[in-house]
């Protein structure tokens, strides 16, 4: 078990958290690799067979990262993700995902040691749970 | 569907070839499939990068491109350009962010390199399923509408109307001039006030590019930069604008008294009025509430009466339409007109900018200043009525007995500074404190004034001069607080006892026959509305919230949309205006006349046979860019409007709504391969 490196997938807005990751990058930020980045304009898009196609394409966890309440670009996206992120997991736990597999949080473009710590913990806390079990999504 | 793909590695300098292994790089994006070719190059976005990039093109022919180098944030554009100029559409192109997020974040090479493979592949996979998309232009409409009539906005209309942009300026008042409008001088040079704004609301009102709408309010604004389209209601005044010479003859006749608002209810005015003498535009307004002709609420008791079966509906006709026409009578002109009637015209703009000022924090809520309770406290504004020649006085500083008081305390911060109401400085009260004691002064040098303060806030260049000089008077006595919050003020006889702890820990008791309080700025009543209207963020105080505090100072979340003056937060009237200039400025240079706008290309589209007419998406749309086809009973993406957020499709539950350039298909490819 030692061994296990989580595969995560990370779904960034692309105007606050993306921009935070990038960020990260510009001040040289070491962080695990396990965090694989997809790009979408904002965290409304993201639709909750997202999150449930990735877990069966293999993902172990799945982070979604937004701009803060009130910061949305598109002014109220990030609510829409939020409401739409509360029912998703209610839907996981049926499959038998742990809920500590997916987050929600909120990156804003300057905060690069918030990006590394959040990608940190998640990787930390997908480390603890294991890989997912293949047959809750099969 | 086979495609041709060139794929382009960029070393970034060292930047990205240092902890990357572009060799296997080249070899793992030569083998994967679709792909016709890789190339890699030091330095793509440089001059000979470029170049690189649509020579080889222009040989290669691929029919897509992947880029792997930077972020997309910094160069996705110049890339696009590229590709356009050498013929490929510009989306259909992908760029993989090996810099910023593996080069530079990731602790070893072979590590960042496997990292780097998983977006390749990645990329490689959703570029094969990218469609071309064409960029869209609309004219652009260099109009704007301005919303509030104080400095702030009588400032930015004139800007723009000199550069010869029609302006729409939108009053709720019957008046111009905003609060400033009030005020019988201004800090810190002690300039009349009216002189100063008089030529100014002159030269506005006369302004052949301003089309002044007072009494009215925005209700619905659609559109985005360049092509907004506002509704705005025009409230019925009763008077014409054109035919009334500003006589005064109806309003002497008016039967009907009432408190004046303007001067928060320290003098009475009639139905027919103008709020104050030299108002502008000189036009008097019906208050259809008092009227006796309209009645509103003069026959409130009687609707209550007929609501409640006491009356008959005849009775109560009887008495709402009493046939008072005093005012028509009394006008030679023929200027008012009983039938007017609320009106809602549409003006289209290119550009908006918010100046609705700002409102005080009420008092009353905290019972220790007795503001409410014991009749001679004043909150600042109303201050200025007294202290003010077309205010309730005259001029003259007197209380409600017509007695000219013997001492006048003035309390700084009320509500201000405070965690527990406004944590901020309202940035003005310490100066205009200093303009009532320099005014008291002037006006009445026997009465002595107390200042009670915490700080002095007096920055900029003229202020410090200006407190040195006030603070000589003899009669003024400075009494240095911790907190004004902790004052207690009480009605005692025929004075106000007022008792503080100064600084040095002593208890200060003091008795005045006046209370002045200088409260919180706030933001304006309809701020709140208007944001909803306008889709403008508040911050958590309520004023509009600024696109960047230093290098965005007068713009909003909203592309086309600005704020200037204490809509944006407290301040005095020289930064206002300076913000209003900076908000016409902006506009000046966005919306150039005959310049074409380009409109977002990543939209969503709606595919009608799917569409199961639930509406959820229309709901969702921050941007109202969704209307439902009655006909086709379809739900109808706007793609003028809409900004491609992608909530729609996400929530869509037929799922035929669908987002260009990011579609299901496509993400779902990124995280197949990411995952490989
Ligand atoms: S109609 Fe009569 S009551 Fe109404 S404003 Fe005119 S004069 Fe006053
Ligand atoms: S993507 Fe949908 S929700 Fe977002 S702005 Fe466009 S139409 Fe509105």
């Amino acid at each position: 078990m030692k061994d296990f490196e989580p595969r995560i997938i990370g779904f960034l807005c692309n105007w606050c958290s993306y921009a935070g990751a990038d960020a990260a990058g510009s001040a040289r930020k070491i962080y695990p690799p396990n965090v694989k980045v997809i790009r979408v304009m904002c965290t409304g898009r993201i639709d909750p067979q997202f999150v449930l196609k990735a877990f069966q394409s293999g993902a172990d966890g799945v982070l979604i990262l937004g701009c803060h309440p009130g910061d949305c670009h598109y002014k109220e996206g990030n609510y829409n993700a939020l409401r739409r992120f509360h029912l998703l997991r209610t839907m996981l736990a049926q499959f038998g995902i742990e809920k500590d597999r997916v987050r929600l949080d909120w990156v804003s473009a300057s905060e690069a040691e918030k990006f590394v710590a959040t990608v940190n913990d998640m990787v930390k806390k997908v480390k603890i749970l294991g890989p997912l079990r293949k047959t809750a999504v099969a | 569907m086979r495609s041709r793909i060139g794929v382009y590695i960029c070393s970034c300098g060292t930047n990205i070839s240092e902890n990357l292994d572009i060799d296997q790089l080249v070899r793992f994006s030569s083998g994967l499939e679709n792909v016709a070719y890789v190339k890699t190059h030091a330095l793509l976005c440089s001059e000979d990068g470029k170049s690189h990039i649509s020579d080889d093109i222009i040989k290669e022919k691929p029919d897509r491109v992947v880029i792997v180098a930077c972020t997309p944030k910094e160069h996705e554009k110049t890339f696009r350009n590229v590709l356009q100029k050498a013929g490929i559409n510009p989306y259909l192109f992908q760029m993989v962010n090996v810099r910023e997020q593996v080069a530079w974040v990731t602790a070893d090479k072979q590590t960042a390199t496997e990292k780097a493979k998983a977006y390749i592949r990645a990329a490689v996979r959703r570029v094969a399923l990218h469609e071309p998309l064409e960029k869209r232009e609309i004219d652009c409409n260099p109009d704007v509408l301005v919303i509030g009539a104080g400095p702030a906005g009588m400032e930015a209309a004139l800007t723009l109307a000199k550069a010869g942009r029609k302006v729409f300026l939108v009053e709720k008042n019957s008046f111009i001039g905003g609060r400033v409008a009030r005020y019988e001088e201004v800090f810190p040079k002690l300039e009349c006030a009216s002189c100063m704004l008089e030529p100014k609301m002159d030269e506005m009102l006369h302004h052949e590019n301003i089309e002044l709408l007072t009494n009215s309010e925005v209700r619905e604004v659609l559109g985005f930069l360049g092509n907004f389209v506002a509704r705005i209601q025009k409230k019925a005044g009763f008077v014409d604008r054109e035919k009334c010479l500003g006589c005064g003859a109806c309003y002497e006749q008016c039967p009907v008294t009432v408190r004046n608002e303007f001067d928060y209810n320290l003098s009475d005015r009639k139905a027919i009025y103008v709020p104050y003498t030299g108002a502008l535009p000189n036009v008097p307004v019906i208050d259809t509430k008092n009227c006796l002709r309209f009645g509103d609420s003069g026959s409130s008791t009687y609707r209550e009466a007929y609501e409640l079966g006491l009356i008959t509906l005849e009775e109560y006709e009887m008495f709402r339409n009493q046939d008072c026409s005093k005012c028509r009578d009394a006008c030679s002109f023929d200027a008012i007109n009983y039938e007017d009637t609320d009106e809602i015209v549409e003006r289209n703009i290119g550009g908006i900018v918010v100046a609705t000022g700002f409102d005080l924090f009420d008092p009353s809520v905290l019972s220790q200043f007795g503001y409410g309770s014991i009749p001679e406290v004043y909150t600042s504004l109303e201050f200025e009525r007294i202290l003010a020649q077309t205010g309730p006085t005259g001029g003259k500083l007197l209380m409600a007995n017509q007695k000219e008081p013997r001492s006048v305390a003035i309390i700084h911060c009320v509500g201000s500074r405070d965690r527990n109401n406004k944590e901020y400085c309202s940035a003005v009260c310490c100066l205009y404190a200093l303009k009532y004691a320099h005014m008291i002064e002037k006006h009445a040098p026997e009465v002595k004034v107390y200042d009670i303060y915490a700080d002095w806030c007096v920055p900029g260049k003229d202020n410090q001069e200006f407190l040195d000089s006030v603070a000589g008077w003899k009669n003024l006595h400075f009494i240095h607080t911790k907190l004004p919050m902790n004052i207690a003020i009480q009605q005692a006889d025929s004075t106000i006892a007022l008792s503080c702890v100064d600084l040095a820990g002593k208890k200060q008791e003091f008795s005045a026959d006046m209370v002045v309080l200088c409260p919180a700025m706030i933001p304006a009543k309809d701020a709140s509305a208007l944001s909803d209207i306008l889709l403008i963020s508040r911050g958590k105080d309520g004023f509009f919230t600024e696109g960047h505090t230093k290098l965005a100072p007068v713009s909003t979340n909203i592309e086309g949309i600005f704020i200037a003056g204490c809509a944006q937060g407290p301040k005095d009237i020289q930064s206002s205006v300076a913000q209003a200039s900076a908000a016409a400025g902006q506009l000046l240079s966005l919306l150039v006349p005959g310049r074409k706008l380009e409109l977002d290309v990543i939209t969503a589209e709606i595919d009608e046979k799917a569409c199961a007419e639930c509406r959820i998406c229309i709901g969702l749309c921050p941007y109202k860019a969704i209307v439902l086809d009655r006909e086709k009973k379809v739900a109808v993406v706007n793609t003028v409007l809409c900004k491609g957020c992608g909530t729609c499709v996400a929530a869509c539950p037929s799922g035929s709504a669908k987002s260009r350039h990011f579609t299901t298909q496509q993400i779902f490819a990124e995280i197949e391969e990411v995952l490989k």
